[in-house]
């Protein structure tokens, strides 16, 4: 190639796009079509363990709220330069799903290597439906495509993800059909979550403070006591288990005497919860700190459009 | 609901968080958490509330009618021939029109808001034929649409500042109410929404008045945590500031405002405790399989700041055992949620 001739960057439109989304605006509905395409061509290649290296910085739910989620980057530093490992619930309940996920799509296909995303029970279509996604898409879009791209894609993301061979991450818990990483990665993913069984648990389930296995009273997936935590993390050579899924008023909780460790990144949660967010560091040696983070203020939302959550009035 | 947010506010903004109840309440309809036929002539654009807010509405609405039942059956068990109830700061509160449909209850329902809810309500209830005619015999009730009044056998709608008792009181004594009556004071998110003296008062006002009688408030707590400050912010940013919630911020200090005025004994609960200990299994039971619910640790919070307060003035004797969910170990049966059914006589 001649030295004056500028190489045309391959990704100039991905990178238009991404730049678009962080401004909170929405793709067309044929981008989002393009995009999912790619993204499912590389997550159909991941494993249902799908390996990670360190360091990677580790986040819990997102749950639509755009504004916190760039405020997560700005605390814990912008993909590529920082690697993340997303551990599902990107959309529902917040007011900008389709913007968040379709910007943690559009990184996913940008640095593949950089950036994991993870399933979580939200990421389904029957309770989207519920959660406010699926009204969004109608709301944003005018018709539900951008949904049907969006959930078909969702049957493709990876359910768990192993950094370094120590520590084991997923949206929800364990399962009591599940005791080996092999297990899990014999599964058949490719499929809406269904309401039962062991891949509806790894989305489901959450630790509990005792003993054995429980039912669950959000009526799909298991609560597990330390004693089984304990088990397959020495079962599988691990040493922690970090997962999402449950709100937690300071964004992490250790629990099972170290043996798990819960994450949420959504900061005062449905504009309700008053509660910190919170992302989990993994250095080189593999030591864990955390970064806790605050709302951030909602901007690009005039002040007199802006919704209240609902209440008991 | 409406009484509260007044003056203060503008008008836009009474409305709206005003209609904001109903709006939830048809949602539960909607879903069959419960029934009320009666409900969507009071909203104007329906809306799908989150499953959170469906079960929250539920259970208010489940417990304050268990309540209601419970009060009735100690009275009429006692003898007592009708019962009167007030509803402070009704808003476009429907139960007199589910209590009506199966037939006249024996129930005198009075209801005080401010005249702008008033005026509004009225005039849906006289241009729609079916809750019209809940009201009785054409001939034999009033609608006035432009004072916000409705004056009918066993019904009463009357415009009222309660910031203003003795105006209220004297409004209340025109429309026939009689303060020797069994009479069931409710209040609905209403004493919290008004300054702690004036919400003294309306307390003092009722206990002196009313001789036997039970006074049951629904509203927010705990005002303290994170959550709770949240909320302090949230409902101040939609117009409706919690004025009255560091007076009362706990079951104990609500217990303390109607002991402290001249209310014989009172008893509070959060909405957790409630939910969990008090309500209904089968009906949770049915209600809890309505729609997906993915909300556990919200749903704790929410309703650890919500109590129900009951008080009671028991001059006659009639409401010994009466209280908040007293004796419900000894079998006293829930009611249907599926329509409100008072076993009561014509």
């Amino acid at each position: 190639m001649p030295a004056t001739a500028r190489p045309e960057n391959p990704y100039a439109s991905l990178d238009a796009q991404i730049e678009q989304l962080k401004k909170c605006q929405p793709l067309p509905e044929s981008d989002v079509k393009a995009l999912c395409d790619k993204a499912r061509d590389i997550l159909i290649n991941e494993s249902n363990v799908q390996p990670v290296k360190c360091p990677v910085t580790v986040c819990g739910d997102i749950h639509g709220q755009f504004q916190d989620l760039l405020e997560l980057f700005r605390i814990g530093g912008n993909s590529p330069e920082t690697n993340y490992l997303f551990m599902g619930d990107y959309v529902d309940r917040g007011y900008h799903s389709v913007e968040t996920v379709s910007l943690l799509v559009a990184l996913k296909v940008r640095y593949r290597e950089r950036i994991t995303i993870l399933r979580g029970n939200h990421e389904s279509r029957q309770i989207t439906q519920v959660y406010g996604f699926y009204d969004e898409c109608l709301r944003k879009y005018g018709n539900a495509n951008v949904w049907k791209l969006f959930t078909d894609l969702f049957d493709y993301l990876p359910l768990t993800a192993l950094i370094e061979n120590q520590v084991f991450c997923l949206h929800g818990g364990l399962s009591p059909t599940l005791d080996t990483l092999d297990h899990i990665r014999a599964l058949d993913r490719v499929q809406e979550v269904p309401h039962e069984g062991p891949m509806c648990d790894l989305l489901w389930s959450d630790p509990d403070d005792r003993c054995g296995w429980g039912i669950s009273p959000r009526g799909a997936g298991y609560t597990f006591g330390q004693d089984i935590s304990e088990q397959f993390n020495h079962n599988n050579g691990l040493g922690l288990i970090a997962r999402a899924h449950q709100l937690v008023m300071d964004g992490y909780n250790w629990t099972h005497e170290q043996n798990a460790v819960t994450v949420f990144s959504a900061p005062n949660y449905c504009y309700r919860c008053g509660n910190m967010a919170a992302i989990m560091e993994v250095d080189e040696q593999m030591n864990k700190s955390f970064l806790q983070f605050e709302p951030a203020p909602r901007r690009g939302e005039p002040e007199v459009t802006r919704r209240t959550p609902d209440y008991f009035l | 609901m409406s009484a509260l947010r007044s003056l203060n506010t503008s008008d836009l903004s009474v409305q709206r968080t005003n209609d904001d109840a109903q709006v939830s309440k048809l949602s539960c309809v909607n879903k069959g958490y419960f029934r009320d036929d009666y409900i969507r002539y009071f909203v104007r654009r329906a809306s799908r509330r989150s499953p959170l807010i469906n079960r929250g509405y539920f259970s208010r609405v489940l417990a304050l009618r268990q309540l209601l039942q419970d009060f009735h059956a100690h009275l009429t068990s006692k003898g007592a021939e009708t019962i009167q109830v007030l509803s402070l700061g009704a808003g476009f509160d429907t139960s007199f029109f589910n209590l009506q449909a199966p037939g006249p209850s024996g129930v005198r329902w009075f209801e005080v808001d401010f005249k702008e809810v008033t005026r509004r309500k009225a005039a849906i209830i006289a241009a729609s034929e079916p809750l019209r005619k809940l009201l009785g015999p054409q001939d034999r009730h009033r609608i006035h649409p432009d004072e916000g009044r409705i004056v009918a056998e066993a019904y009463s709608l009357l415009p009222g500042d309660l910031r203003d008792t003795k105006a209220c009181q004297a409004t209340l004594e025109a429309a026939g109410f009689d303060p020797a009556c069994p009479t069931y004071v409710l209040a609905e998110c209403v004493l919290v929404y008004m300054e702690p003296e004036d919400s003294a008062s309306v307390v003092r006002w009722l206990g002196q008045w009313l001789r036997t009688a039970a006074f049951v408030v629904y509203e927010q707590i705990r005002p303290h945590d994170a959550f709770g400050k949240q909320m302090i912010s949230n409902l101040e940013a939609r117009g409706c500031p919690l004025k009255g919630i560091s007076a009362t911020k706990d079951t104990a200090s609500h217990i303390r405002r109607f002991t402290d005025n001249g209310w014989e004994r009172a008893d509070a609960k959060d909405m957790s405790t409630i939910y969990r200990v008090h309500l209904d299994a089968s009906e949770k039971r049915r209600t809890e399989s309505l729609e997906i619910f993915d909300e556990f640790e919200e749903w704790h919070m929410i309703q650890d700041h919500y109590c129900i307060v009951v008080a009671v003035n028991d001059g006659s004797g009639k409401l010994k055992d009466f209280g908040l969910f007293r004796g419900q170990q000894k079998g006293v049966t829930a009611p249907s949620v599926q329509g409100v059914s008072l076993p009561i006589a014509g």
